[in-house]
């Protein structure tokens, strides 16, 4: 007994550490420790003496299985059934301890009563956190941090774990920039940081910082996850915390029997939004419609031309519109395997996953495979070690060719040819050739495929000229079909991920702890390209890629640590000192090959040497660091801490590589006062932190040095023109913020709440200052220029709303806003504008002083050109007028840059998360809202597929040509010049997630060896509200891939994103 | 208790003795390099950025060749729609043209071997020469990197004086003509742009100068006429000998702005323009008579420029050849003065091999009807080379031949707008855009 005893207080240290684990985990764990117990039982119903039975009761009035009753004083001890009942022999005056672990025991003392049902009181305040290189009492916290478990990141089916994250955080926004799947989503921890790159947060996993993203992580393995968002927390992490740091702590093993676990899934998803494109035939009854109406005025076309082509597009066999070709429902399945036990003096975690998940795209997909162990062993009394392994391989499967351009593919036709089409592209040519026109075989026709619509065979692949061009049939396009750009190309990565973490602890004396980590990681990244002569309309062979990048990232960290944590009388002590020294090493090779032979079987080896480049990576990159921290908290009333960190970077010029940030940080835990009488006012607790932070994430390793660029030239190898200029001064940022918290609770805090207010000021920015080309032959260079300011309010509520012994409701929600203001950019009052998007579409982006980042200005629009004025109407699937008419603000009677207004920001007002839960006897139901509010985005798709021809207007319409509509006096542009016509409002509403489980623990799943089973169905956008004014796939989708992105000053274009998915899922969790 | 620090010992010290230096070693850094024939390279190399922009603003502006798809078709309007085509033709040009200078100075500021130094000096020439015959004032950067440069655009007549003319008369001096049989800069080709860069300034008496040099000193390079008008062209005749310069291109090097070729334009291979002969270029041969030099430039049923052969991307862009000069120096005789008994027979090969009579100075008997004789000749002979735009403008005859009246503000085009706006409005736009 003694042993098991022993046993189960290691337990109950786990769990005090984690204690707000979701319900069903909670009995779950209960009932494998009651399980395990059963076989020892008997030894406790051998007492003499009354017998007393009762319940014992925990949060909701759930009952507690496996809690301790015990008679102080004494040996006896029992343990709670199932149900939570027990049974022990006790005499009048006996003192009674109840205890379960997460929960304040309670003493009482024995009157001689039958039963005695208990409500314990779980531990609340006593959680403790993980904090940067330590742990801390939460009661003692005094910065901004954020806390979720495992389990609610495991709740959301998602691929990755930063999904999962989606509205469940104040002040950490993660948007699905793109959601093809395996691609990260946008993880944006507050204000953005950096003026020149995206403001990604520093990734800690088990104390070691990784250096890949969160999705080296399975979800599975997660214990918990903590945020620090504030200076004061994140500061120990120095130059490397200013986006905000992640830790993520995993699961280890426990004490006892092995627990095993089995966590399967099927989800189908298909893309939320539909038809947005019509397709030829729909084109053919809308012209028709719109003529009727009045709308569209074809009276200057023949009649019998416009008769033609209106039935071409209504009567084309096949004719599917590129949206129902391109998008499909796909088909993920997930399962995950893990295992945890061991003895006293070794533990172990171990899992092993797979997931496989297709795209609801064609051709997208993304497999992977993955791997963890952690085993932490007791070596002597005072020596601990440890060792952890994670790895993965994975496969993204990626659309090889722009989206945009696929969509903007005309629906006249089918994708392949058939009997049919073939039959009616004759048919269509000879009516053509019947009016005069010209043949569908006169003009250009390129590509690898028949050049005569006579040679088309059933199956080729349908390009538009078959179709015929404007002036004589519908197909219109001179490019290559869809299909020949998607089959005749093919993009993929594959990961493979290792990382390997061994420790070393010492306990020196009582509260003095050296530690070490030593570890490293390996991260190999093999991109594939291959686009052949077919993709490419006019059969290239210099438009063909085939390419093949290697990168090879690894690091290798040592963290030294010193911890002192002593407690004497009302003072508590906690100190840390320590050195870390952080060595990342890249090396890759590229290839780079064109004119790819035209041939069934693709490999480098059919390519001349001549025609493949090769690239070559070799880098290093060093950081060393000194790092210290001491918090004192007197009777957990007051609470200080201060901590101060020297990192040294090799990427910074030779003249400034160090950098010291400090901070501070100061709590009062009010209602521990003796003065605090309130019943009601369960905590209240005000928070102050200071601290100064540096980032340098954007940074390449050589942008402090003017290296010449390797190129291929016609006489070998060239030094082409170098990137940076040689700057030994360009040094760290440094973001100094401040934050101001309280923490409310009430009714013995079953409703819990926070308010967090921070102001930050960057100073010192690294901004890519845009310089022109004849200076230096690059758009821009790094420098330490400018200054910002952030700030921002989050609010976080949670609470129980209901708490019955079969029914309980959770709640939580958080609402968070952050405005950013541009306060110097030195001797400037304003970067140079870009005009950003593609080919000339898209806003110019403004950051000048007083501003925020990356405002997108251009014209105001009043409305579109209508149809009426078109010469012809009829002429593309999906057009538009593709003009609209616009404010000449300064009244100068001429259009230009002078009347730029501000069109929109991507930067949303605020955003919001509402979680809920509820059970009931064994079924539970959650559903986790997200939303955003105020951010636009610049969507550029619509500018290909309605309007990219301008300048099809009746001559009548301007006879002038000075710019002003005769019949209203009104300026006109096109659209894809700089209006506000692609500014689209990216405010959405989302059911992120929607999950009903039934959970099955009854006796003879026992006996089946299984101790739960719980089956779950879920919904991921089962809800998905856009705007009005949104009309593509994805209002989160934002660019940032294509050249000319320049990070945040040039944030808020859409261009062909991935859409948003809805998916259902079922899935089963057994533990046994 | 001993164990456990030395263990502790044993991990901080495998890490802790980098240093935070870090130099690479297997990337080139101009402050460390002491070959500079790799930064030679890279401004040839850029070259290769101009060849598209130049062969549509040459011919597609001009009367030779006709844009068909909007927005394309402002290379056929004189207005300021053409700011459309900054992101294909003019950004591009604009910032090879540049690269080029700056390898080029990287190369002139830091060695001593002359004879890269020159090839680098007639890169330069090249490229401002280029960019004022595009923009007109062009701001003038002669260092490798300068952050402070005064961006200010100075008048083209200073970027003559000032870079081009000195330039030039220095790789006459470093130069020799060992070079030309691999396409490298020459003394030959020296001579031949200073030639042409004293035509395009009008100043007729230094052009004779050196277009005279440059035809004396030509066989002794090795070049000469080639005997048929069809051997000049495509990847077959790189180089030939009527080649005095040329930006190679080869399929095997990726053009700096990854965009089409330039032969994909003028064979009308791309849907902007598919059929892209201006008829009036066929009006002009059959006036001529001429049928050699029609057949092999146009084809009159696809309405396309065939002088290269359909997209071979190795065909190199020809800058400088033989016969260029020649009519060139043939011009400056003629607007010197000299008697058309002199200057006719200069044309005689060029005639010969295109199968026409020679012209006859006693029916060209004034300096206008030599003058005309020679323009007439240069469009026939130079169609779909990228020259015509620049000659009508060059030789103020833009609206006679276009047969419109065009405002002289756009015989330039304009400026990259990124370029005015990076440069907070001190590089300015040219009137009209």
């Amino acid at each position: 007994m003694r042993f098991l005893e022993q046993k189960f207080d290691t337990v109950t240290c786990i769990k005090k550490v984690y204690s707000h684990e979701n319900n069903y985990i909670m009995k779950l764990k209960m009932i494998i420790i009651v399980v395990f117990l059963l076989l020892f039982s008997a030894v406790n119903f051998a007492q003499d003496g009354k017998t007393l039975t009762g319940q014992v009761f925990g949060t909701n009035n759930s009952t507690i299985p496996g809690a301790v009753v015990k008679v102080l004083g004494t040996s006896k001890g029992v343990k709670t059934d199932f149900d939570g009942n027990y049974k022990i022999k006790v005499k009048t005056g006996d003192s009674l301890r109840f205890s379960f672990i997460g929960y304040i025991p309670q003493t009482i003392a024995y009157q001689g009563q039958q039963t005695l049902d208990i409500n314990l009181v779980e531990k609340t305040l006593d959680e403790v956190i993980v904090v940067g290189y330590g742990t801390l009492k939460k009661s003692h916290n005094t910065g901004a941090i954020s806390s979720l478990k495992g389990t609610d990141v495991t709740a959301i089916q998602s691929t990755r774990v930063d999904e999962a994250l989606a509205g469940k955080l104040s002040g950490v926004l993660i948007q699905n920039q793109d959601p093809e799947p395996g691609a990260a989503p946008k993880i944006q921890i507050r204000a953005a940081s950096s003026l020149s790159g995206d403001s990604g947060p520093l990734i800690i996993v088990d104390g070691y910082q990784i250096s890949g993203d969160l999705a080296t992580i399975n979800s599975f393995d997660i214990e918990s996850i903590e945020i620090l968002k504030d200076a004061a927390s994140a500061a120990i992490y120095g130059a490397n915390g200013a986006n905000g740091v992640i830790l993520v702590t995993t699961k280890k093993g426990k004490p006892g029997k092995t627990e095993y676990s089995y966590n399967t899934y099927i989800s189908i998803a298909q893309k939320y939004r539909d038809n947005i494109l019509k397709s030829g035939p729909e084109w053919g009854t809308y012209s028709r419609e719109q003529i009727a109406a009045g709308n569209w005025d074809v009276s200057e076309l023949d009649p019998a031309f416009v008769d033609y082509r209106l039935s071409a597009y209504e009567n084309s066999p096949g004719a599917i519109s590129p949206e129902d070709w391109l998008f499909r429902t796909g088909i993920s399945t997930n399962h995950n395997f893990n295992m945890r036990g061991g003895s006293e003096n070794a533990r172990y975690y171990g899992s092993v996953g797979y997931q496989n998940t297709e795209g609801v795209a064609i051709t997208q997909a993304y497999e992977r495979f993955n791997a963890r162990l952690n085993l932490d062993l007791k070596l002597s009394e005072k020596l601990d070690a440890g060792l952890s392994f994670n790895g993965f391989v994975s496969k993204r499967d990626m659309l090889a060719h722009d989206m945009r351009d696929l969509l903007r593919a005309y629906g006249v036709h089918p994708i392949y040819h058939t009997e049919e089409s073939i039959a009616y592209v004759k048919q269509l040519n000879s009516e053509a050739i019947g009016l005069g026109l010209p043949s569908f075989d006169e003009g250009y026709r390129g590509g690898v495929g028949p050049t005569s619509i006579n040679d088309l065979q059933v199956g080729d692949p349908v390009d538009d000229w078959h179709y015929g061009r404007s002036n004589n049939g519908i197909g219109g396009s001179g490019d290559a079909g869809p299909a020949q750009k998607l089959d005749n190309a093919q993009r993929w990565q594959k990961t493979y991920f290792a990382n390997l973490v061994a420790y070393l602890q010492y306990e020196i004396t009582d509260g003095l702890t050296l530690k070490t980590i030593l570890g490293g990681d390996l991260n190999n990244v093999e991109d594939y390209y291959y686009q052949g002569l077919a993709a490419d309309s006019r059969a290239r062979t210099d438009q063909t890629d085939l390419d093949l990048a290697n990168r090879n990232a690894t690091s290798i960290l040592s963290t030294t640590t010193l911890n002192y944590n002593k407690l004497l009388g009302k003072h508590m002590v906690n100190a840390v000192i320590g050195a870390e020294v952080l060595n990342n090493h890249i090396t890759g090779t590229s290839l780079t090959g064109t004119n790819v032979p035209y041939s069934e079987i693709i490999n480098f080896n059919l390519l001349d040497p001549a025609d493949i480049i090769v690239g070559e990576t070799d880098a290093t990159r060093a950081r060393q660091s000194l790092f210290g921290r001491a918090q004192y908290a007197y009777d957990n009333r007051y609470l200080l801490s201060a901590s101060v960190r020297r990192d040294g970077d090799s990427r910074f010029g030779s003249n400034k590589q160090f950098g010291v940030f400090p901070a501070m940080s100061a709590g009062w835990n009010m209602h521990n006062e003796s003065f605090w009488k309130s019943k009601k006012i369960s905590l209240v607790k005000l928070r102050f932190s200071v601290g100064t932070l540096g980032t340098s994430s954007f940074l390449n390793d050589y942008d402090a040095q003017s290296l010449l660029n390797p190129i291929a030239t016609v006489y070998g190898t060239g030094f082409g023109i170098s990137s940076n200029i040689n700057n030994p001064d360009l040094t760290w940022q440094t973001n100094r913020e401040t934050n101001y918290g309280i923490d409310v609770g009430f009714l013995k805090n079953r409703i819990r709440a926070s308010v967090n207010y921070f102001v930050s000021d960057i100073e010192n920015m690294l901004i890519g200052s845009t310089v022109s080309y004849t200076t230096v032959g690059q758009a821009s260079i790094i420098s330490n220029t400018g200054d910002m300011r952030s700030s921002g309010l989050e609010f976080e509520i949670s609470g129980t709303v209901i708490q019955k012994k079969n029914f309980s409701w959770d709640i939580n929600a958080n609402i968070s806003t952050v405005q950013t203001e541009i306060t110097s950019l030195d001797n400037v009052e304003e970067l140079p504008q870009i005009q950003y998007g593609q080919s000339g579409r898209g806003p110019v982006f403004r950051n000048y002083v007083g501003g925020e980042i990356g405002e997108m200005w251009g014209l105001e629009t009043i409305g579109d050109v209508e149809m009426i004025y078109m010469e012809d109407p009829t002429r593309y699937t999906n057009n538009t007028s593709g003009e609209s008419y616009v404010v000449d603000q300064n009244g100068d009677g001429v259009i230009d840059n002078e009347d730029f207004v501000k069109i929109g920001s991507a930067t949303p007002d605020f955003y919001w998360g509402i979680g809920t839960s509820m059970t009931y006897k064994d079924f539970d139901l959650s559903m986790q809202w997200q939303g955003s509010y105020g951010a636009e985005v610049y969507n550029i798709d619509p500018l290909y597929y309605e309007s990219q021809w301008s300048g099809l207007l009746k001559d009548s319409f301007d006879a002038d040509d000075d710019g002003i509509a005769d019949h209203n006096g009104k300026y006109y542009v096109a659209n894809r010049n700089q209006t506000d016509h692609g500014i689209q409002s990216a405010s959405y509403v989302a059911l992120r997630n929607i999950t009903l489980g039934y959970t099955i623990n009854k006796d003879w799943m026992t006996k089946a060896g299984l101790s739960s089973l719980r089956i779950y169905v879920a919904a991921t956008n089962l809800l998905y509200i856009m705007a009005s004014d949104y009309t593509s796939y994805n209002p989160e989708g934002v660019e940032t891939q294509t050249t000319g992105y320049l990070g945040p000053t040039t944030y808020g274009i859409q261009n062909g994103a991935s859409p948003i998915v809805r998916s259902y899922t079922f899935g089963i969790n057994v533990n046994f | 208790m001993k164990k456990v620090i030395l263990l502790f010992g044993i991990c901080l010290s495998i890490v802790a003795c980098e240093k935070l230096e870090q130099v690479p070693k297997n990337i080139a850094n101009s402050n460390s390099l002491t070959d500079f024939g790799g930064v030679l390279n890279a401004a040839y190399y850029y070259q290769l950025g101009s060849v598209t922009p130049l062969a549509i603003m040459g011919d597609f502006r001009a009367d030779n060749a006709l844009m068909i798809e909007e927005p394309y078709t402002s290379f056929d309007r004189f207005n300021n729609d053409l700011l459309d085509m900054e992101e294909q033709f003019f950004s591009p040009f604009y910032i090879a043209m540049y690269r080029s200078i700056l390898s080029a100075n990287t190369v002139i500021e830091n060695t001593d071997d002359m004879s890269i130094v020159g090839e680098a000096k007639f890169l330069r020439a090249l490229s401002y020469f280029k960019l004022v015959k595009v923009f007109g004032d062009v701001t003038i950067n002669l260092t490798s990197s300068d952050i402070n440069l005064n961006l200010t655009r100075q008048s083209a007549s200073s970027v003559y004086n000032d870079v081009i003319i000195p330039d030039l008369e220095d790789a006459i001096s470093f130069l020799d003509n060992s070079g030309i049989s691999n396409g490298r800069a020459s003394q030959l080709a020296a001579q031949s742009l200073l030639g042409k860069v004293h035509m395009q300034n009008r100043n007729f008496s230094r052009a004779e100068t050196y277009l005279g040099d440059a035809i004396s000193a030509a066989s002794g390079a090795g070049i000469s006429l080639q005997e048929n008008f069809s051997d000049i062209f495509g990847s077959f005749n790189d180089l030939n000998s009527e080649v005095i310069f040329a930006t190679q291109l080869s399929r095997s090097v990726p053009d700096e702005y990854g965009f089409t070729e330039f032969t994909g334009w003028y064979i009308g291979n791309d849907s902007k323009s598919f059929e892209p002969l201006d008829l009036d270029l066929v009006a002009a041969f059959d006036a001529a008579g001429d049928v050699v030099r029609k057949d092999l430039t146009v084809n009159e049923s696809s309405k396309a420029g065939i002088k290269y052969i359909s997209e071979d991307p190795d065909q190199d862009w020809i800058e400088i050849r033989l016969a260029d000069i020649i009519l060139l120096y043939a011009e400056a005789l003629n607007e010197n003065g000299t008697s058309a008994t002199t200057v006719l027979p200069l044309l005689d090969d060029i005639r010969i091999r295109a199968g026409l009579a020679i012209l006859d100075p006693a029916v060209l008997n004034t300096q206008e009807l030599v003058r005309k004789a020679i323009a007439d000749e240069r469009r026939l002979e130079l169609a779909f080379e990228g020259h015509r735009w620049f000659d009508l403008v060059r030789t103020q005859t833009v609206d006679a031949e276009m047969g419109e009246s065009i405002n002289e503000i756009y015989h330039l085009f304009p400026i990259p707008s990124t370029e005015v706006l990076a440069s907070d409005g001190v590089i300015t736009q040219n009137p009209g855009y």
